[in-house]
């Protein structure tokens, strides 16, 4: 990494993740690509990683710094819950997140989204960006596909949607921003959290929409070619 | 501070800040201290956050606005709250005031600066305590003054000569409202940092008030504007 920063280059980080709050709880998602350099070195990778039962994080940046600061909150918070005798405040995951960003910001270079339920405050959705500032959102998208998604979002975010509305912009936006970016791809997965407990899905591209320039897949040309099918129901 | 400054290890030196924000204005007017900022996070230059509160209450008698790095003024924040918590604590009638603040703000300031790991902020500091009305400013280095009316940033080059044409002694609520919303708006048109979502607080002896955001209108019917190129086509 080059010493002198030119200050008005935000830094780009592979991946795309989002984090959104809907009426009732929260929808997190993220791609599966984690590249070194140009190789896909992991092209079906899980970025949204389990802090507690009811509180998840979207990890972006360094893969292994990402990983290092998930692990340290998981444990800081499984011995913060024993002694709390209930479950961990999604604030207080946040924070922790917050806590070692901060204090070891020359060191690490990792963007991270914590969402999660809990009872006192509902679904909530901190966003923890490279330097260590926290800030709650109604919504929050980071790595480097989310430079793709600043736009869709201004456009397409409302109050108080539905959890399958939430899910449905979650899905379409890591989609969009996988079209477009290189360092973002595979699949989507999305993680669903409310007073019910934690929902894993699973969008491989075969399930998410086309978008410009891009064709149905097929599995072979010969299938093309000649006479079309006749349709079956 | 029970900080992470190294200061024996290489790896603690200057760093470079990532979320900021912009200009922060104020100025002394009758009954106190009137301050504005936007809500504006910037990351490089993209405006990523347009909801980031750099106003805030510090204890009875004082307001904080910060620029800079934003972390870094979430951190600075968690210090004046232990330090307002010691002194409530000693439960002995007196106030920490905005002089008493300032001044610690300053020591933390400088004092990060000579150990090559800086707190990236310029902080405005303003407030009443007995009916003195006190402003002042301290920036990443440790340069700290006090004035009339003190800026930011940008601010400084832009919003501070209007106000020493402009700022009198004993200016109302309405003007002094009125002269920081005509600087704010020049912060719009010419700070390409600037974020059209602008609070603005007051303190006086009764208290803090944060006024609620709110965007400024924009002129741009000059017929300059609307035709500029005319008698000159290829110019801008």
């Amino acid at each position: 990494m080059d010493q002198k920063m030119d200050f008005n280059a935000p830094h780009s980080m592979g991946t795309t993740i989002i984090g959104v709050t809907y009426n009732g709880g929260v929808v997190l998602g993220a791609d599966s690509r984690t590249s070194t350099g140009v190789y896909v070195a992991n092209r079906a990778s899980d970025k949204i990683t389990q802090l507690t039962d009811n509180v998840y994080v979207c990890r972006s940046g360094s893969a292994a710094d990402s990983q290092v600061v998930s692990d340290y909150v998981r444990y800081f918070l499984h011995q913060h819950t024993i002694q709390l005798g209930q479950p961990a405040t999604v604030k207080v995951a946040a924070n922790l997140v917050r806590l070692l960003s901060y204090n070891n910001k020359n060191f690490l270079e990792t963007g991270l989204i914590v969402g999660g339920w809990d009872k006192y405050e509902g679904g909530q959705i901190y966003g923890v960006p490279l330097g260590g500032t926290i800030v709650q959102q109604p919504f929050a998208i980071g790595g480097s596909g989310s430079s793709y998604l600043y736009g869709f979002f201004d456009q397409a975010w409302k109050e108080g949607m539905t959890k399958d509305e939430a899910e449905d912009l979650v899905k379409k936006a890591v989609s969009l921003a996988i079209a477009r970016d290189g360092a973002s791809g595979g699949v989507v997965r999305t993680v669903i959290i409310n007073s019910e407990g934690v929902t894993r899905n699973f969008y491989p591209g075969d399930q998410l929409p086309l978008w410009h320039e891009e064709l149905e897949p097929q599995n072979s040309l010969l299938d093309i070619l000649g006479a079309p099918e006749p349709m079956n129901i | 501070m029970a900080s992470n400054s190294d200061s024996v290890s290489d790896t603690q030196r200057t760093l470079y800040p990532y979320v900021t924000g912009t200009s922060v204005v104020a100025l002394k007017y009758k009954n106190g201290i009137l301050m504005a900022a936007d809500m504006g996070g910037s990351y490089g230059s993209t405006l990523r956050y347009k909801s980031i509160d750099r106003l805030k209450p510090i204890g009875k008698h004082s307001l904080l606005g910060a620029s800079g790095e934003i972390s870094d003024f979430q951190e600075i924040l968690r210090y004046l709250d232990e330090l307002i918590l010691y002194d409530n604590m000693w439960d002995d009638g007196n106030s920490l005031g905005p002089k008493e603040v300032h001044n610690y703000l300053t020591r933390v300031m400088y004092n990060r600066r000579n150990k090559f790991n800086p707190l990236w902020n310029a902080l405005v500091l303003g407030g009443v305590k007995n009916g003195q009305k006190y402003l002042g400013m301290v920036n990443m280095i440790g340069i700290n003054f006090e004035d009339n009316h003190v800026a930011t940033g940008l601010g400084n080059h832009l919003a501070r000569p209007i106000l020493r044409d402009e700022w009198h002694e004993n200016l109302t609520f309405e003007e002094g409202v009125k002269l920081l919303e005509k600087c704010m708006r020049v912060l719009l048109y010419r700070d390409r940092s600037a974020v059209n979502k602008i609070q603005i607080s007051k303190i006086t002896e009764e208290g803090a008030t944060l006024f609620p955001p709110f965007s400024l209108k924009t002129y741009w019917e000059f017929s300059a504007f609307k035709n500029p190129t005319v008698g000159a086509e290829g110019s801008w």
